[in-house]
């Protein structure tokens, strides 16, 4: 760590002599919040009412050397809900060193990377999921040329400031076929990747010491048409959850998803289907099931639409691809699908003219339906009828009736496991039904300024029944805005209001911004991957600059 | 810690002129090719980047605004709109489907695991940026109504 910082410095210094073009570059990000109690929403605040996650990342790129650092700082404590290890550190979290010279690009130090679409593997970094699993050793990629790329991977998983007790090793290769093969009417490429995990078995010689997964690719273009198949297969390993070794016995793993496109101007077709089953991986076996997503190898999100508004995302799927045998619940994965639809009608018609653009989506996510037996074995079916999890149809109808006012209609049919939306065994707890219709309007004013106002219904007879929403956004100036916001639970018990104001400004590469109000209990979710957070109360502060 | 004062203190005392710089990274076009950032904006080309996602609301309201003008302006200035989703692989299936649905005409780069987005230090999108020779002339964080408006402004600065 020492030795590299003062090579970097060395550089630096060394260069700064030179006529070498040079940049520096970077960010902070600071987001702050302070609790307070609230007793009308039974929330007590923790001994650390402020907290605090703070990043600050600074690069330095010289010709075909590009080197940096990352500083982070949870003072005194992280954010709610983030992982505790976090908690009342700081440091220099992670450095690199990158060089590319001819066919090869070789990193040392902690680099983030993704094999295929990262079923098998996914080292990134998402700040507000609270997850970093870069991994700390060394990457070299080799492109020979303009076909074939190659990378190698070895290292170690960063588990908060600590690291992983595994080492990891992976191998990937892409192959662009059109020119091998001489294609001229299909775009065709093929990949295929393995990653081994090597980690002490000394408790154990049960345990397998070694496991590795191995996947293969297909990506084919043809005209109008995409066609795109990964599978990957996980090596046997021993059943943990949640930091406990289940079972010694050992079950291996599979992942396969395939997706299908069709797409003309004015209309886009998508489809994607999915089936895992025993497949998680992550650095340390005993990580399993971990609710902070720490430590994972492989990343496998939910494949439903991402929804933006207050009260469309009260119901939201997360993916269950974990082995689970206990004396509550058996379920060995999932399998399910979603499909995307766009249309935008043509300038001549009537709905055209008022520039009318659909987007529907349709996803149905379920058990994979097994058989248990008394030796904690089991026998799956590739789909079959296992418990549903989640069915969501949504439709969003885009007009701009003008050049000063649009609106977006979105209306939401989605009914969901209770086990999935509020915790507990799968399958058993019945379902939640709800509906929720969602009217947004955005208005342009003269010089610069413009409002938006969403207004949001959640219908249900389950769970805390019904809701409302509100928000209004005024826009001083493409800088400067304010808003209003309040989701009311009025068909629930505590009748509770879910108010939030405040604003934001931003001038070149500074953002700020700060809000005062209540946050609703449950998963935050970024990219298909969800973090719990509990309910609060109180002030955040969030500023970002980039230099 | 240390280090990281030192470090601070020695950028300190540099002349280094960083904020204009564009990051240099490779991307992947729809059909799997992959481009360098560099050649974008490089001879003298105006690029306009677009820094959006398929579950960004104000990135495809951005996006959709600017769809409204793209031939009329290009018309009179002559740039290209790069739009960089940063989708990943949860949502990167949708990305084909949904530009040629709503009928844009961008050019449509990938930056699948956020790598160009890191090193913009860009923790929110939409970011819009102008680029000329690698040079960043304008940056605006976040879509409200209208801010298109603001881009043309800037893009008329610079044929004048």
């Amino acid at each position: 760590m020492k030795i590299l910082l003062n090579t970097i410095i060395l550089i630096i210094y060394v260069n700064s002599f030179s006529q070498i073009n040079e940049t520096i570059y970077g960010s902070l990000e600071s987001n702050s919040q302070f609790l307070q109690d609230d007793s009308n929403l039974g929330f007590n605040s923790p001994e650390d009412s402020f907290r605090s996650n703070n990043y600050f990342q600074l690069n330095y790129r010289s010709g075909n050397i590009t080197a940096g650092i990352q500083y982070e700082s949870y003072l005194p404590s992280a954010l709610l809900g983030y992982s505790p290890n976090l908690n009342n550190n700081n440091k220099i979290a992670s450095y690199y060193f990158n060089v590319k010279k001819g066919f090869s690009d070789i990193t040392v130090g902690y680099f983030y990377e993704q094999f295929g679409n990262g079923l098998i593997f996914r080292a990134w970094e998402n700040r507000q999921l609270g997850i970093n699993n870069a991994i700390k050793g060394i990457k070299f990629k080799y492109k020979p040329n303009s076909n074939v790329k190659l990378t190698g991977i070895y290292g170690q998983q960063r588990n908060g400031f600590e690291l992983s007790g595994s080492t990891i090793q992976a191998i990937n290769a892409d192959i662009n076929l059109n020119e091998i093969l001489n294609l001229s009417s299909i775009d065709l490429s093929i990949g295929s990747s393995l990653v081994s995990r090597y980690q002490d078995n000394s408790v154990s010689n049960d345990i397998p010491s070694s496991v590795k997964s191995i996947s293969g690719r297909i990506n084919l273009i043809a005209g109008n048409f995409t066609f795109d198949i990964e599978a990957v297969t996980k090596d046997s390993d021993i059943l943990a959850n949640e930091g406990e070794l289940i079972s010694n016995k050992l079950y291996d793993g599979t992942a396969i998803q395939i997706d299908l496109g069709y797409s003309i101007k004015g209309l886009g077709i998508n489809s994607s289907l999915r089936r895992l089953e025993n497949f998680n991986f992550y650095s340390n076996r005993l990580a399993e099931g971990n609710i902070y997503n720490q430590q994972s190898l492989s990343y496998t999100p939910a494949l439903t639409k991402q929804q933006d508004y207050l009260l469309t995302n009260i119901y939201v799927y997360n993916s269950q691809p974990r082995l689970v045998i206990n004396s509550l619940e058996k379920r060995s994965g999932e399998v399910g699908s979603q499909t995307d639809l766009y249309y935008s009608f043509k300038k001549e018609t009537l709905f055209g003219k008022y520039k009318t653009k659909i987007a529907a989506n349709f996803s149905y996510w379920a058990a994979i339906e097994s058989n248990f037996y008394e030796d904690e074995s089991y026998d799956v079916e590739f789909i079959g009828h296992g418990n549903r999890y989640f069915r969501d149809f949504n439709i969003e109808i885009k007009n701009r009736w003008n050049n000063k006012f649009n609106t977006a209609i979105t209306i939401v049919d989605v009914i969901i496991d209770k086990g999935v939306a509020l915790g507990g065994p799968l399958g058993v707890q019945g379902d939640i039904n709800a509906k929720i219709g969602v009217i947004e309007g955005t208005y342009r004013y003269e010089n610069g300024k413009s409002s938006r106002t969403v207004i949001q219904h959640l219908w249900t007879k389950e769970d805390k029944r019904n809701w409302a929403a509100f928000v209004h956004e005024y826009n001083f100036s493409s800088s400067f805005n304010l808003f209003i916001a309040d989701g009311w639970n009025y068909g629930g018990e505590d009748k509770t209001h879910y108010y939030n104001f405040g604003g934001s400004y931003s001038k070149n590469s500074t953002r700020l911004s700060l809000n005062y109000g209540r946050q609703r209990g449950g998963l935050i979710c970024v990219g298909g991957v969800c973090r719990f957070v509990p309910e609060s109360n109180g002030f955040n502060l969030n500023l970002n600059y980039s230099f | 810690m240390k280090h990281f004062l030192l470090i601070t203190i020695l950028l300190a005392s540099f002349n280094i002129n960083s904020q204009n710089t564009f990051a240099d990274v490779t991307l992947k076009t729809l059909n799997g090719n992959e481009i360098t950032t560099k050649s974008l904006s490089s001879n003298d080309k105006i690029a306009v980047i677009s820094l959006w996602a398929t579950w960004c609301v104000p990135c495809i309201k951005e996006l959709d605004a600017i769809s409204e003008f793209y031939d009329e302006w290009r018309d009179e200035i002559d740039f290209k709109l790069y739009a960089i989703s940063t989708d990943d692989s949860r949502t990167i299936k949708r990305v084909k489907a949904m530009v040629n649905g709503k009928g844009w005409e961008y050019e449509i780069l990938l930056d699948t695991n956020q790598e160009l987005q890191r090193s913009l230090g860009a923790s929110t999108i939409p970011l819009t940026l102008i680029v000329k020779n690698n040079k960043i002339i304008y940056r605006h964080t976040g879509y409200s109504s209208g801010v298109e408006y603001e881009l043309y402004d800037e893009l008329k600065k610079l044929i004048k």
